[in-house]
């Protein structure tokens, strides 16, 4: 199958189909997912503890909640706290890559050391650190995750833009004279847009499995609320009397939604690679 | 490389999962190691949750037998207990009179009672203890005592700031600690007078108790108690494996069946309420809907709690009204009939009128409560959203959230709170309802007569006389004010060999944990 993706004879078209595959679903989950909160929300006690069947395709928890609109909740606000934490994180990193290249050595090595201190604490310890000093919930998780997700990018950003400023058109634009400003909008940020774009999608898979985790060990978002990470920590408690599908399928549906993130980056990154191939040419 | 990174987070949440197993496989290895007791007559092996290992040992002035969750120190002894009916009985005291102004006790013990180290146990070691758990307790509140007197071997004389009707309630769970063997490692190695000696504490695993051979009461029939401490899942596990004689577990596991076990529910006043705050808000203080006496009213009678036991606790339980159902000081002027009618009338009496979305509105606001429930708590989270379905019917649109204990007291003050309580003292009863300043504690609330009825309970002479004064403040006052709302007493539950024969138990206090084993020393093994 996927070798016939990489044979059609136009590859740019068939990583747009892909990419816009994978954003409808996305799409879609997230809509449905706000559109059924109220039934995820919903508790009724004469359905508690059904295994999966035709009419909740999940089955339904201790408490009676069906488990496929829970499931639709939980990751449409995942989704959303994807969308929300990689573009603030992502714009941060693009802002401390470029800066960090084009203020000069002293900024940039005050950067780069930021960076590193970042990135010297693991991702997770940080994470709930932040996320409880924050009070936990949506903005103690999302606050946390900003802050922890924009190193990579940025110090990929900035070895991009550090290539550019050696090349002989913004050379040539600094030798007539330009601002440093209006090189960095005008010759540089443009030839960094791929990358961040890309670099901004693959994010998405991160933060979504980060809050999960976060959540899932109780720093994150609070127990009523549907998110994958309560569902999948509280069917911890049930697997001994033998409840799989309150953690198999929302398991499957979150790594399913990860993939789809990733299917949707790669083919972007395929799409403008495919583009710069012909701008050069 | 992005893929491994994929990857990597994929892993990490797996790790993440695969540890919480790994506390199950260590404990279970630990059972493995230290049972197949059915073979023998005397030994018994109890699960019991991970929260019950005393963190600071077992020294009752940091909590053992006289913490949060109250029970027999075992390795201790106490002047007085419990019985089962809750009066005050003798262990180590022959006597006990407390003076005209109830400020002066003087209790008469036994003078052939020995530590486990050979030396003998006099008033003067008991006053030393109290006097130490009045200087070192930080889990218990003992500022009525002033100080306690040895004035001769067998006399022990507690001289007290304030009356202090209940005090009798405080001594049967104060182990008494040997003062030429205590010391800040007591709690690690303690040496008592009790039925059991502590033989081998693995922290994190297990506690091996036993019996006492010098043991001045009743013989102990049960030689050895080794308590695993485990998860529920664990320990429902560990019981399949029979590994465990008993092991503790909840409402959720009940569909369950395990060859050889039965399934007890022992009664409790093991309750789970909530506090409607009684005044109106101010400074994040009260609470403008349930300030209306007419809207509590209303709630108190307009849930139905035998639907609730049934819908979440799977039967096991009893309908609460009051913290205090079942002890010698409950009035039963407490108990309400579930009256929908009746409570919707209430709420219409208080401008609460239906819209046609069945929800109801005064003044343009809709009547609207948010429950709190504390947060991993999965029997409070459901009573929650239960109790949200019936007041939904009532018209009023509830929700609930989680809270982490680090904020719950505050947002309690303002938002009714799922609490969990239930001790064998009346004082839980004054500390809830009497006021400290202005309002009451852990809810806003404040009734002069409730203070006084309860200050002249504290202060009788006698205990059975004041046990009329604390039913006098619930059936005068209590039961028209409604500043909580007591919803089930949570029966606890355990998986036990159907060849065991588990003592008769008292009704066990908050807490499911060390209050099973408060008479282990006289359960039997049945010949099979």
């Amino acid at each position: 199958m996927k070798q016939c993706f990489y044979e059609l004879r136009q590859p740019r078209t068939a990583a747009l189909l892909r990419l816009i595959f994978a954003a409808a679903i996305l799409l879609a989950i997230m809509i449905a997912g706000m559109a059924c909160r109220e039934q995820a929300l919903a508790t009724d006690f004469t359905r508690k503890n059904l295994a999966p069947c035709a009419e909740y395709l999940f089955g339904t928890d201790w408490m009676g909640r069906d488990m496929l609109t829970r499931t639709l909740s939980g990751l449409s606000l995942s989704i959303r706290i994807g969308v929300v934490t990689a573009a603030v994180s992502a714009v941060v990193a693009l802002a401390a890559g470029v800066s960090a290249a084009l203020l000069g050595r002293w900024a940039d090595s005050a950067l780069t050391w930021l960076i590193d201190l970042f990135m010297g604490i693991p991702h997770i310890l940080l994470l709930v650190l932040i996320s409880c000093a924050c009070g936990r919930g949506f903005w103690g998780v999302t606050i946390g995750i900003v802050a922890t997700h924009w190193m990579s990018l940025a110090r990929l950003i900035r070895g991009e833009v550090m290539q550019l400023r050696q090349s002989g058109y913004v050379q040539v634009a600094r030798k007539l004279g330009a601002s440093p400003a209006a090189i960095a909008a005008r010759h540089i940020l443009p030839g960094v847009l791929p990358q961040f774009f890309t670099g901004l999608v693959l994010l998405f898979p991160h933060a979504i499995l980060h809050e999960a985790s976060v959540t899932f060990l109780g720093f994150g978002l609070t127990s009523e609320q549907p998110a994958v990470g309560v569902i999948l920590s509280e069917s911890m408690q049930y697997l001994a009397t033998g409840r799989w599908w309150l953690a198999l399928l929302p398991g499957l549906c979150l790594v399913a939604v990860v993939l789809l993130f990733e299917l949707a980056g790669k083919s972007l990154a395929a799409l403008w690679s495919v583009n710069a191939e012909q701008e050069a040419a | 490389m992005k893929k491994t990174k994929i990857l990597a987070a994929v892993m990490a949440l797996c790790l993440a999962i695969g540890a919480a197993g790994c506390s199950q496989t260590a404990s279970q290895s630990t059972a493995a190691a230290s049972t197949a007791s059915q073979q023998q007559t005397d030994t018994v092996v109890v699960a019991m949750n991970v929260e019950s290992e005393p963190a600071s040992g077992f020294d009752p002035a940091y909590g053992w037998g006289a913490g949060e969750h109250v029970h027999e120190p075992l390795i201790q002894s106490t002047l007085v207990v419990t019985n089962a009916d809750m009066s005050i009985g003798y262990d180590l005291a022959t006597d006990m009179q407390v003076s005209e102004d109830g400020l002066t006790w003087t209790v008469t013990i036994r003078d052939d009672v020995k530590f486990t180290d050979g030396e003998p146990l006099t008033a003067s070691d008991v006053a030393f203890t109290y006097n130490t758990v009045k200087a070192e307790s930080t889990v218990n509140d003992f500022t009525m005592l002033d100080s306690a007197e040895a004035v001769d071997d067998t006399t022990v004389v507690f001289h007290m700031n304030r009356p202090y009707s209940t005090w009798p309630y405080s001594m049967a769970v104060v182990g008494i600690v040997p003062e030429h063997a205590y010391g800040p490692d007591y709690g690690q190695n303690p040496i008592g007078s009790g039925r059991y000696i502590l033989k081998q504490w693995d922290k994190g695993q297990q506690v091996i108790l036993e019996a006492n051979p010098d043991y001045y009461g009743e013989e102990v029939k049960m030689k050895k108690v080794v308590i695993l401490f485990m998860s529920e899942d664990a320990a429902f596990a560990a019981a399949k494996a029979g590994q465990v004689d008993v092991a503790y577990t909840a409402a959720s596991y009940t569909d369950q069946t395990i060859d050889g076990f039965e399934l007890m529910a022992v009664k409790t006043v093991d309750n789970r309420g909530i506090n409607l705050p009684a005044v109106e808000e101010e400074n994040s203080i009260g609470n403008d809907f349930t300030a209306d006496v007419r809207v509590r009213q209303a709630i108190n009678i307009g849930f139905d709690r035998q639907e609730m036991i049934d819908n979440v606790l799977n039967g096991y339980g009893t309908p609460a009204y009051s913290v205090c159902d079942g002890m010698p000081w409950y009035s039963e002027a407490d108990e309400v009939t579930y009256d929908p009618q009746k409570a919707a009338a209430l709420l219409e009496e208080a401008g609460w009128t239906l819209n046609s979305d069945g929800v109801r509105e005064k003044d343009g606001r809709t009547a609207s409560l948010n429950l709190l429930y504390p947060m991993g708590d999965s029997t409070r989270q459901a009573l929650a959203a239960d109790m949200a379905n019936q007041l939904a019917e009532l018209g009023i649109q509830t929700s609930t959230e989680g809270v982490g204990w680090d904020t719950a007291y505050d947002r309690a003050q303002n938002t009714p709170l799922v609490w969990g309580w239930g001790t064998h003292s009346p004082m839980e009863m004054y500390n809830i309802y009497h006021t400290v300043g202005d309002l009451a504690r852990y809810s806003p609330y404040a009734n002069a007569r409730v203070d006084e009825l309860m200050d002249q309970a504290l202060a009788c002479s006698d205990l059975e006389e004041s046990y009329a004064l604390w039913q006098q403040a619930q059936s005068e006052e209590i039961v028209n004010d409604v500043p909580w709302v007591w919803m089930v007493n949570v029966d606890h539950l355990y998986w036990v060999n159907q060849n065991l024969e588990v003592a008769q138990q008292k009704l066990h206090p908050h807490g499911h944990g060390w209050s099973l084993v408060n008479n282990v020393d006289q359960w039997t093994w049945n010949q099979a």
